[in-house]
């Protein structure tokens, strides 16, 4: 079981470390499937410590395996160890599982790109990097897998780096989580003051209230920073400048859920400092709106599933903040099915276009790609949690959960509810828009068919498996009847909250009826035009100019810092440093100039000087004799 | 004792007349324009030195440093002198003019460093030689001293002749390279 | 002995070095430095003389004579540098040899 999770853990750094050393030697489909093998390698290891936790019981499902010291110092010491307990292996089978199945579908998506094997290269980083942040058997650990992921969003995310877009993109994302990296940081230099170590095991340990909120806000600043939710969310949609599988796998269903399990694995110190909780799940349900609202009137495609992603994950920070954990993370889970059915299949369709991603031009592809359009059906269904699909089965619950908090609570049942009303429309409204109806001008033109080769396959193959998934996925939980994964969860995270049946039940049947309400109403503008949509010019420029945020961020930062690197420049760096390197410089050539006229040349100058000297010299000698 | 008294008397005229020719000579090689009338004067130097040498019983350095000295090294002097050719001398002292103040500061320091420094350390014992025995000086006793105690500076002396005669050969002899290989100075 | 002491021997030989030194400081044509260097050995050479005839000890002769045949040698290699130049078309002037002006 140990093994397996260390196999688990190396085999995508190999496969990274292998395609690099091997670089030009290997073919790039070679590189693909590299890749590819070792994902499904991680997998089957993650499946090996799933079935060797399952053999324990409670109290035993803690087990933490440490290679060597990494670091010591003082009193300080963290090893290099890795945890196995039940949330780490159920993110381990999450990750590897649906990473193994998006760099399959690279291997179509990809395919004859110029620099495939540096992709693939790094989408193994970025798999290895994933798994050692919820591997990690301690904060550091975790801190560099959440660094490391960091890094390889950004190296995919300007994958075209030819594109000055893609590399600006790039930078805002590294940039937005070097934000959260420091406020985790500051939240770990903390808990090292207080406890001196940085294991998971003092997370319950008694802190006073500053201490533990200020932890708590650090953490939670990292989540923010690393979900995309408010205020640090503007990265997100920019970062649909990387290839589609990349969007799907780091900006779907795993990286930015590192922040939901950062919540959940911290737990005890957000149990300790309530309000950053509430402000935790606040922010989450705010998220949530926004990005349901900003979503209505988006025209590129992944760009609508990026802000349902945020919208998505709003629900799990609601679900996290309120202690509702397992619930989150089971929605994490199914959403990681659905959202990357979602891209995938959308990668297909942006395939069979020429790289066209503007849905304005689209329409009336059901007919022309019948088994995509089902695909993305399914995806779209489980999406706004419509039964039976896997969406419904989570949400809910989540939604449910709200209702044990308090008013508070309340207000974010409210909250949730009215984003399933906008997860309806606009998903269906993305449906409706790209699939039904009549084919465009533009798709007649430009549309051709994918292939049955391994690119097809490929990505036909890894897109069906999600799609099973996300129909069958949600039934492993059905909250008041059967939770096995709140008991699976439960040695690690209890729930906070466990609503009333009959909470549940009115949460299931509300949010049911307001996700079809949602689908109808986008049926009646987009899928049969039959009403008008409205138009209120003021309102659609403020969601389509995301509320103003990144006009915000660059008033009330980057207009000040380039206003005082200007200012700093003209005035201490040009006049004192420059200037005092340039006379130092120029003195000391001047010092040389006056000591060179000494050399002159002349032979009678030199014997001067050495008569001079043996007449000092014999002064010196009869003073001191 | 008017013996002895002339005998002084003798001996202060002759290193009198010796020291002034010494020191005129030494003035002219300095002064003169004509090379040729500064080496002759050197020649003069080295005469009245011998003198000054056989005064205080060195009879085989004065006889060396006519030999050798006035003899040879001078020959060798004027040869080169005569083969260079009449030649105007330059002006005294060109150069920058801090250089001359200081070559006279510096010479006159000396001067009077050497004579300052003898005179505090060892004045009042240089009133009384030593004693000396019949033979000092004399060629027997250098030849004895060259072949027993100095026996290493005989032989590292006869290694430098011999260096200098091959350097010398080496710098006089005509450059097997064309005129034309040769960067100009 | 007879004559004057040693001391004025001695002064004898610090006006000749005095006067060397003057003349190779401020003499131009390397002919006239080399023989102002002839000088100032010869003066040295008349203070060891001196010195080995106050202490009755004759390696100050011993020491002469090898200064002599030192002077000789450094006067042939002079010399041998002179003719060279002169072969070179030099002017022999030491203020003009400053290839070494820095």
């Amino acid at each position: 079981m140990i093994t397996g999770a260390w196999i688990c853990l190396l085999s995508p750094l190999a496969a990274a470390g292998l395609i690099t050393l091997a670089g030009e030697r290997i073919s790039r489909r070679t590189a693909g499937y590299v890749a590819t093998i070792s994902c499904f390698v991680a997998f089957g290891g993650a499946l090996a410590s799933f079935i060797g936790l399952l053999g324990r019981g409670g109290e035993e499902r803690d087990v933490v395996s440490t290679a060597w010291t990494w670091l010591s110092g003082g009193s300080y010491r963290s090893g290099f160890e890795i945890l196995v307990d039940p949330l780490s292996v159920m993110m381990m089978l999450i990750v590897s599982g649906v990473g193994g199945l998006i760099v399959a579908y690279s291997l179509g998506y990809m395919d004859g790109d110029d620099e495939e094997r540096r992709y693939f290269a790094y989408m193994s980083l970025f798999v290895f990097s994933m798994l050692l942040l919820v591997q990690g058997g301690n904060l550091l650990l975790l801190l560099a897998g959440w660094g490391m992921v960091g890094l390889s969003s950004y190296l995919l995310i300007g994958h075209w780096h030819e594109r000055p877009s893609a590399i600006a993109a790039a930078k805002k994302a590294f940039v937005m989580n070097a934000i959260g990296d420091a406020t985790m940081a500051l939240a770990f230099f903390l808990l090292i003051k207080e406890a001196g170590s940085l294991e998971f095991g003092i997370l319950g340990g008694e802190y006073g209230s500053t201490t533990a909120n200020l932890v708590a806000l650090g953490l939670l600043g990292g989540a923010v920073a690393k979900s995309a939710q408010l205020p640090l969310q503007t990265w997100l949609p920019d970062a649909m400048e990387g290839p589609t599988p990349v969007s799907a796998l780091i900006h779907a269903a795993t990286m930015v859920t590192a922040g939901v399990y950062l919540i959940v694995r911290t737990h005890p110190i957000f149990e300790q400092a309530p309000a950053i909780a509430d402000l935790a799940a606040g922010l989450g349900a705010g998220t949530l709106l926004l990005a349901g609202l900003i979503a209505l009137v988006q025209v590129d495609i992944k760009r609508v599933i990026a802000y349902s992603t945020m919208s998505q994950i709003g629900y799990m920070f609601l679900g996290a903040g309120l202690g509702a954990y397992a619930n989150g993370m089971f929605h994490l889970m199914t959403h990681a099915f659905f959202k990357a059915l979602l891209f995938m299949a959308a990668g297909i369709v942006i395939h069979a276009l020429a790289a066209e991603q503007d849905i304005r031009k689209m329409g009336g592809l059901r007919q022309l790609m019948p088994r995509t359009y089902q695909a993305f059906l399914v995806g779209s269904l489980a999406l706004v949690g419509i039964f039976p699909f896997a969406g419904f089965f989570s949400k809910d619950s989540i939604l449910a959960a709200a209702m044990d908090h308090g008013a508070y609570g309340y207000v974010l049942w409210v909250a949730g509810l009215a984003g399933t009303f906008l997860t309806g429309l606009y998903t269906f409204r993305l449906l409706f828009v790209v699939f039904w109806g009549e084919p465009s001008a533009f798709v007649r033109e430009h549309f051709h068919a994918i292939k049955r080769d391994v690119v097809g396959v490929s990505m036909g193959a890894t897109v069906g498996v999600l799609t099973v998934l996300s129909i069958i996925g949600g039934w492993i939980q059905f909250a008041p009847w059967w939770h096995p994964i709140e008991t699976w969860l439960e040695t690690v995270a209890e729930p906070l909250v466990s609503p009333e049946g009959w909470q549940e039940g009115v949460s299931i049947a509300l949010s049911l009826v307001l996700g079809l309400g949602g689908i109808y109403i986008a049926w009646l503008a987009y899928g049969t035009r039959r009403v008008a949509v409205p138009r209120q010019l003021a309102l659609q420029r403020m969601l389509e100019r995301k509320f103003y945020f990144d006009e915000l961020y660059d008033a009330l930062f980057y207009r000040p810092t380039v206003w005082a690197a200007k200012k700093l420049y003209r005035w201490v760096e040009e006049p004192i440093i420059s200037g005092t390197m340039r006379e130092l410089g120029e003195e000391t050539r001047d010092v040389g100039g006056l000591v060179a006229r000494l050399q002159t040349g002349l032979l009678r100058t030199y014997a001067l000087a050495i008569a001079s000297s043996v007449a000092v010299l014999a002064i010196v000698f009869i003073a001191v004799k | 004792m008017i013996v002895a008294t002339v005998g002084n008397v003798l001996v202060w005229t002759i290193w009198m007349v010796a020291a002034f020719a010494c020191l005129g000579s030494a003035v002219a090689v300095v002064t003169f324009w004509n090379p040729f009338y500064s080496a002759l004067a050197l020649i003069g130097n080295l005469g009245s030195l011998a003198v000054l040498y056989l005064l205080l019983s060195s009879e085989f350095v004065a006889a060396a440093q006519v030999l050798v000295y006035a003899g040879a090294v001078m020959v060798m002097f004027l040869f080169v002198i005569a083969y260079i050719g009449p030649r105007s001398d330059s002006p005294w002292a060109g150069g920058p003019g801090w250089q001359a103040v200081g070559a006279v500061l510096a010479a006159a320091a000396l001067l009077v460093e050497i004579i300052v420094a003898i005179g505090l350390k060892a004045g009042d014992r240089l009133a009384d030689s030593a004693d000396i025995r019949e033979g000092f000086g004399g060629p027997a006793q250098i030849g004895r001293l060259f072949l027993t105690d100095h026996l290493l500076a005989f032989e590292v002396t006869s290694i430098v002749l011999l260096v200098a005669a091959i350097g010398g050969v080496i710098l006089g002899a005509h450059s097997r390279r064309a005129a034309d290989e040769v960067p100009p100075l | 002995m007879n004559g004057p002491s040693i001391a004025w021997y001695l002064a004898v030989a610090a006006f000749l070095f005095g006067t060397g030194s003057l003349g190779v400081l401020l003499r131009r044509n390397p002919l006239i430095v080399l023989l102002s260097l002839e000088i100032m050995l010869n003066g040295a050479n008349l203070a060891l003389i001196a010195f080995a005839r106050h202490l009755g000890d004759a390696s100050g002769q011993i020491f002469a004579l090898a200064v002599m045949a030192v002077a000789a040698s450094e006067v042939v290699v002079g010399l041998g540098l002179i003719v060279a130049l002169n072969r070179k078309r030099v002017p022999l002037d030491v203020d003009r040899l400053s290839s070494l002006r820095g």
